[in-house]
């Protein structure tokens, strides 16, 4: 049945020369398990474009509305769960397949001439890839979007001379809000597809027109080789088959839940970066004072500028590890360092203690009580009443605020604040949650 | 060819094309199952039921159609909104009270009572109703809709609901 129908097509569309094409790409050496991640991580990309569509059935990219929709999708929609866990872990998954990838690229001396175009698309994929995840990441518009993304940001300022420039383009105004929402929203689902649907379009031009590396072993190289159908294909189907069911078991039983709804005044919030950008987030620690900015910019560009020059630095045409030790030391060091750092990261993150819930139930107060009706807190409220968002300057002792919680007036002759009903616990709330409003 | 490094062929080419297509169609199913489910899923909702108050019964004149207001939040998806909505309410001398959905069963336009005739009377398509709420006259296929109502503690609660118009029998939407 399917086999007419495909001749029904053919006699039509003359198929089987573009097939042949297609399918009878001979790779020398065979085919094997070591070229399986480049599949993989365009099977992901696909698993991405996929629920990241059907994503947008729901969302809705406003500040008003972002979070609840994201709510919606992870608690009312049938099944949204799952589809946005795919995307949360494809996205992860996606940068883990490009890593793979990468480093069997660079272990074979695959970049090697003549494939030195296919590497510098390669390397612009990968800016591509972190450029969704960084706009991707605001998106849910939580507290951990919008704090994570208020960092990203400043680090971009760092840029020197560009750098002011570059940060109120990102946002889109002063400060990070609905306007750069819309436009993270927009470059995530819109600009960069389209780009990196032609990079990656372009990636296999390149591939096709110099054809696969094989291995870097010549005797194996020359032993024969055999087409892209039918085993190679099988073995990227495969290995598609395990990296989505992992994806899919990960989104069914690791729940990714959202912080509370992003707000701008709230600055006891850490956020934390995914953890593609950690050992990035915990170098920074160790670039003090005058260095921080540097680190901030100067590293990424020495990075991607070594990436993109690598073809061109390491002309060995030799391609086995054996005869590259320089070039693969350089390269474990490198791996060493994103590890470290990333393993220092991961143990500090567990050992920072999570807020104080005595404050999260003290901010749940102000809101409550509807504090900033009189009161300004980080710019949001009215200016009727003393500003808090530095009180624990003024006021550092505890006593103080419970005395003035109890009745407000006793403590500070004149002032029109109404005594609130609040029982101990309240007081204790309130008060832990000012002594933390201070500027150091 | 040396062995392994051939094009397989034969079984073994057969083997890896149909393990290839059994392959995407697993994960071609695995996907589509819960991507169509979560587009289709809020379509076919129900929306809770809540009995609403409308207030005492006591207040409503005796064979004499009243238009009854409220309002409620309705979830529309993410969001909540609050709706005001209106129903007819006849109180029989028993005390029993009939509540209509203000909806014309013909194509869904608003009636009124008009007070001179003491007709139920559609302003779109002509259909007239007794106050019982039978067909008088008109295009309409069938008498005015009840919705569910009860009075507890002398006060007139009802479930708000809509019907699909230009049947004959009474179709809840």
């Amino acid at each position: 049945m399917a086999s007419r129908f495909y001749q029904w097509i053919d006699r039509r569309l003359r198929l089987k020369p573009l097939e042949q094409t297609l399918l009878n790409e001979p790779i020398p050496g065979g085919a094997s398990w070591n070229y399986v991640f480049g599949s993989a991580t365009l099977f992901l990309f696909g698993l991405q474009a996929l629920t990241g569509m059907f994503l947008m059935v729901y969302y809705v990219p406003a500040t008003d509305h972002a979070y609840s929709t994201v709510q919606y999708i992870q608690h009312e929609v049938w099944g949204g769960w799952f589809v946005r866990g795919l995307h949360h872990w494809g996205a992860s998954a996606v940068m883990m397949a490009i890593g793979l990838h990468m480093l069997q690229v660079f272990f074979d001396g695959a970049y090697k001439r003549p494939r030195e175009l296919m590497w510098i698309v390669g390397v612009i994929l990968l800016a591509m890839m972190l450029a969704f995840g960084f706009t991707g990441y605001l998106l849910p518009w939580d507290q951990n979007a919008y704090w994570a993304t208020q960092v990203g940001i400043n680090m971009v300022g760092s840029v020197p001379l560009i750098g002011d420039f570059l940060v109120k383009v990102l946002r889109g105004g002063e400060t990070l809000g609905a306007l750069t929402l819309s436009r993270f929203f927009a470059f995530h689902v819109a600009f960069l597809p389209a780009a990196i649907v032609f990079g990656i379009m372009l990636h296999l031009f390149i591939l096709r027109r110099v054809g696969p590396a094989g291995p870097h072993d010549e005797a194996r190289a020359n032993a024969g080789s055999e087409t892209f159908y039918p085993r190679q294909v099988f073995m990227d189907a495969l290995v598609m088959l395990g990296v989505f069911g992992i994806v899919s078991i990960l989104a069914i039983s690791v729940e990714f839940p959202l912080a509370d709804r992003a707000n701008p005044s709230d600055h006891t919030f850490i956020p934390v970066p995914e953890w593609y950008f950690l050992f990035f987030y915990e170098l920074l620690k160790y670039a003090p004072g005058a260095l921080g900015p540097l680190a901030t910019w100067l590293l990424p560009t020495l990075f991607f500028t070594g990436l993109l020059l690598l073809p061109f630095v390491d002309r060995n045409p030799e391609r086995h590890p054996s005869s590259r030790r320089v070039v693969l030391a350089g390269g474990l060091s490198f791996l060493i360092v994103v590890f470290g750092l990333l393993g220092i990261s991961l143990r500090d993150l567990y050992a920072v203690p999570k807020r104080d819930p005595s404050v999260a139930r003290g901010i749940a107060l102000v809101q409550e009580f509807k504090c900033q009706t009189c009161h300004r807190i980080h710019g949001e409220g009215a200016n009727l009443a003393p500003d808090l968002s530095f009180v624990a300057d003024r006021r550092p002792d505890r006593n103080w605020h419970i005395q003035h919680f109890k009745n407000p007036a006793a403590v500070n002759p004149g002032s029109f604040m109404p005594k609130f009903p609040l029982n101990d616990q309240q007081l204790n709330d309130l008060t832990s949650y000012m002594l933390t409003l201070k500027s150091g | 060819m040396e062995d392994g490094l051939s094009t397989p062929v034969g079984t073994r080419r057969s083997f890896f094309v149909k393990t290839t297509v059994f392959i995407s169609s697993l994960i071609g199913i695995s996907l589509a199952v819960p991507l169509i489910g979560y587009v289709i899923a809020p379509a076919f909702q129900r929306r809770p039921k809540e009995w609403v108050s409308l207030g005492k019964t006591d207040e409503l004149p005796i064979e004499e159609p009243k238009a009854l207001d409220y309002s409620l939040t309705e979830k529309d998806g993410w969001q909540e909104r609050h709706a005001t909505k209106g129903v007819w309410a006849v109180k029989q001398a028993d005390g029993h009270v009939t509540v209509y959905s203000p909806i014309c069963p013909h194509l869904g336009c608003g009636f009124r009572w008009d007070q001179q005739d003491r007709l139920f009377k559609c302003p779109c398509h002509g259909s007239i109703f007794n106050i019982d709420g039978t067909v008088k006259a008109g295009p309409a296929p069938r008498p005015l809709d009840t919705l569910p109502s009860k009075i507890e503690n002398g006060n007139l609660l009802i479930q708000y609901e809509e019907f699909k118009s230009g049947l004959a029998k009474k179709v809840e939407l």
